[in-house]
């Protein structure tokens, strides 16, 4: 039989919930590419949901490296990806409603999973546009894997990936869910 | 449990004290250039480093060149030379469809005084406007791409050289005739001169949205000649004023026999009033245009007698008075509109001339400024101190005074021969009061001498202090006339064209490019990008294209670049063609492919590293 969550932690559970919602309407994560010519920086901005930024003039100079084009169609998981974090949200509401400490640990597993699966997704794509280069293409450069985090240098580039607003709400929301653990620690 | 209300007090406190305290609301690079000029010397004044920008643009007319140049002041340095009456190969302007068919097969125009489009008689900097005194066209030039977006020409005309100059909210584009010419350009004998010729002044109207011009109506005066004007501020918004000389009708050698009379004429003109009369219909359409006679709508047109052949009239920033630079007459006249007003209402006539009353020159005059060797005063700008600035062509100097007593302030020596001066904002209602530049003719030992001719030149005068300083000269191809300095901020730019998938012609990926044929037709829907053009995606050479001789080719050309600065061109070999597309741009290049064989094609715009790649062919297989 397992011990009720205190209301304290059912409020946290709700705005975790709300906060994962909230995440969608904001980037997650973005890349800027700075050059001598480029010095007010081209934007890669990452939405849960689509591509934002300077798309097209990034794919143009690609594909001097022979990088493949990328646009919301290359990422076939971009269209799931807000049913997956509405689901996410659903279940961490049902877990407050539901007041279960059982559950709390699903909830928090469910949401350590899918950021582990979210940053190995991310790993992959980054060392396929990276590596998988055309070998015909006018300029040669040995294969590279762009960090998900912090500064790179590709030719005449230096880029700088970060994450953003949604992923700090993101990670708000995480803190949010692994509050009742504290909450409802044993005193 | 009201706990919070302190909290989220407390939060919203210091979240707006630290916006206050720590935030950076300001916007652009500001630096040194934008400092007081106070205790700089005059290098510092003029140096704008990298990083920074100009406090101004300076719109030159370009002269017979038929082009607008573009400077930056105070740094003087050069952005931009934008083709307006003339072909550029640089641009593809005159090569392209759209502007070749606006150019109408002209090669030159002889551009000689900008205006800017105003709202309540304030530069605000959308459109300028330029005319073209040899063919009787008048240009907008589209101030957020500096392209220019249409020419008309206009009927009845004999060269609209006392053009350009706009009432206060651009509610007309004034364009007053130099010659005097039988309506429609017809043929009469110099003989009838007096009978058969006409001075015409067009009132162009522009469409800001759809970019075109109209010519709203023709006013018809005297076969006078007709030197520079101005539109009226505030008070005097309803009037324009126009300096004229030959009113001895003088038919040859007019250095002579137009510099007779001792006194020509200003006319007033009420342009609200006639407006209403034509939308009226009391007008006689001629050639196309709505001709109407002020003398026939009382009210509308006087006359006062003025030094002779004057050059220049200028409304002062209030619009309470207009000042007349005699040219041959060494002096400056100061006119009251006021009290020409209360002439009229009196009814106060001392003559009348072909129908117009002529109002008396000395109730209206309010002063006259005659500086001591002071030769050939031509046109007058003003500060914001109450100053007027006059160039002297004869004397080659600018000298500085006071609107209201005739005080002379300062007199700098300019090299040489000014035209025009332009001071920054300097014919609005509010002008700035710290730069005017000195149009100057002649150049002669002020440059490294490239020949028998030289370059003209500009010189920046600080005027800022009751002492005016010559603070840089600047060498410049012919011929500016007049220019207007305008606040950089006012001008809107845009970095690219917006795609726009509707757009016709255009283009937006590689696998829409197609090659079209109908008939002896050959159509090319095809891009431009970093480094390649592709006509056709689909076929074995994207970048081929064959036709067979004495196909009309037609090559629609997106640039698919929307990047900033990365502009395409393309040329044809041995064609004499070569255009361009800037980014997002939609472009079209038409011509008839009557000569056989092989010819390269490549871009003509350093767009990229591989620029020297980006070519294709043209095939022209033989008959």
């Amino acid at each position: 039989m397992s011990k009720k969550l205190s209301i304290g932690s059912m409020l946290s559970l709700i705005i975790a919930a709300a906060l994962l919602v909230t995440s969608l309407f904001f980037p997650w994560w973005g890349m800027k590419f700075f050059a001598p010519q480029y010095p007010e920086g081209l934007d890669i901005i990452v939405y849960p949901y689509t591509l934002a930024g300077d798309i097209d003039i990034v794919n143009g100079l690609n594909h001097y490296i022979g990088m493949t084009e990328f646009s919301n169609e290359s990422f076939p998981e971009l269209p799931y990806m807000k049913y997956l974090v509405i689901g996410l949200a659903i279940i961490i509401l049902m877990i407050g409603f539901l007041r279960k400490k059982k559950l709390l640990y699903v909830g928090i597993g469910l949401f350590t999973i899918g950021g582990i699966l979210g940053i190995y997704d991310m790993k992959r794509w980054l060392k396929k546009f990276g590596t998988e280069l055309d070998p015909k293409a006018p300029i040669e450069l040995d294969p590279f894997v762009p960090p998900i985090i912090g500064e790179n240098t590709i030719a005449n580039f230096v880029t700088n990936s970060y994450f953003t607003t949604g992923a700090f709400i993101l990670g708000a929301a995480f803190i949010c869910t692994l509050i009742p653990l504290w909450l409802e620690r044993k005193k | 449990m009201k706990n919070w209300i302190p909290a989220a007090t407390g939060l919203v406190a210091g979240v707006l004290a630290a916006t206050v305290f720590f935030a950076d609301f300001s916007s652009g690079p500001s630096g040194s250039a934008t400092n007081e000029n106070a205790n700089k010397t005059n290098a510092e004044k003029v140096y704008v480093p990298y990083g920074e920008h100009d406090d101004y643009y300076m719109l030159s007319s370009g002269g017979h060149s038929g082009q607008l140049f573009v400077y930056g002041v105070p740094s003087m340095r050069k952005l931009r030379t934008v083709p307006v009456f003339t072909p550029d190969p640089a641009t593809g302007y005159g090569f392209d469809d759209a502007t070749k068919k606006m150019l109408g097969g002209f090669t030159w125009g002889d551009f000689h005084h900008p205006a800017i489009s105003e709202t309540d008689a304030e530069y605000d900097g959308k459109f300028v406007f330029a005319n073209d005194v040899a063919n009787n066209r008048i240009a907008a030039v589209d101030l957020k791409t500096f392209h220019t977006a249409d020419i008309m020409s206009m009927p009845n005309m004999g060269g609209p050289h006392a053009g350009t100059f706009v009432t206060q909210n651009t509610e007309y584009i004034v364009m007053p005739t130099r010659f005097s010419r039988p309506l429609g350009g017809d043929y009469a004998s110099l003989d009838q001169f007096e009978e058969k010729y006409k001075g015409i002044v067009s009132m162009v109207k522009f469409d800001q949205e759809t970019k075109k011009f109209d010519l709203g109506y023709q006013i018809m005066l005297p076969p006078w000649s007709y030197d520079l004007s101005d539109a009226g501020k505030k008070v005097s918004g309803d009037w324009i004023v126009m300096t004229t000389y030959n009113t001895e009708f003088a038919t040859t050698n007019l250095e002579i026999n137009a510099s007779q009379n001792d006194r020509d004429y200003i006319v007033l003109l009420n342009w609200k009033e006639l407006e209403k009369k034509v939308a009226d219909g009391q007008f006689e359409e001629i050639n196309g245009a709505k001709v109407i006679d002020p003398t026939k709508v009382k009210g509308s047109i006087y006359a006062i007698p003025v030094a002779k052949s004057p050059h220049g009239v200028d409304f002062t920033p209030d619009g309470t008075r207009f000042i007349a630079s005699g040219k041959l007459a060494p002096l400056m006249t100061v006119f009251s509109f006021e009290k020409a007003m209360e002439a009229v209402k009196n009814e106060d006539f001392t003559d009348e001339k072909f129908g117009i009353p002529v109002l008396p020159y000395d109730k209206v005059m309010e002063r006259e400024v005659d500086p001591p060797g002071a030769l050939g005063p031509l046109h007058t700008q003003y500060d914001d101190k109450g100053n007027a600035y006059n160039t002297m062509f004869i004397s080659s100097e600018v000298i500085k005074w006071k609107i209201d007593t005739g005080e002379v302030i300062d007199r700098i020596p300019v090299h040489y021969s000014p035209g025009h001066s332009s001071a920054a904002e300097g014919d609005t209602a509010s002008p700035d009061g710290n730069w005017l530049v000195s149009l100057n003719k002649i150049a002669k030992d002020a440059f490294l001498s490239v020949g028998p001719s030289h370059p003209e030149s500009m010189e920046l005068i600080d005027i800022s202090n009751d002492k005016m300083e010559l603070v840089y000269t600047n060498p410049v191809d012919p011929e500016p006339h007049y220019a207007q300095i305008i606040k950089a901020d006012k001008i809107k730019t845009i970095p690219i064209y917006e795609k726009d998938e509707k757009r016709p012609n255009s283009v937006w990926s590689q696998e829409d490019t197609r090659i079209e044929r109908k008939g002896n037709e050959v159509h090319v829907y095809g891009i431009a990008m970093r480094s390649k053009f592709i006509f056709d995606a689909k076929s074995k050479r994207p970048d081929e294209l064959t036709v067979k001789q004495g196909d009309k080719v037609f090559i629609h050309l997106t640039n698919i670049d929307l990047d900033q600065d990365i502009t395409h061109g393309f040329g044809i070999m041995d064609y004499n063609l070569n255009y361009e597309v800037q980014p997002g741009q939609t472009n079209t290049l038409e011509f008839t492919a009557d000569k056989a064989g092989t010819f390269p094609i490549y871009c003509t715009n350093f767009c990229s590293a591989l620029h020297q790649e980006m070519s294709g062919y043209l095939l022209v297989e033989p008959k």
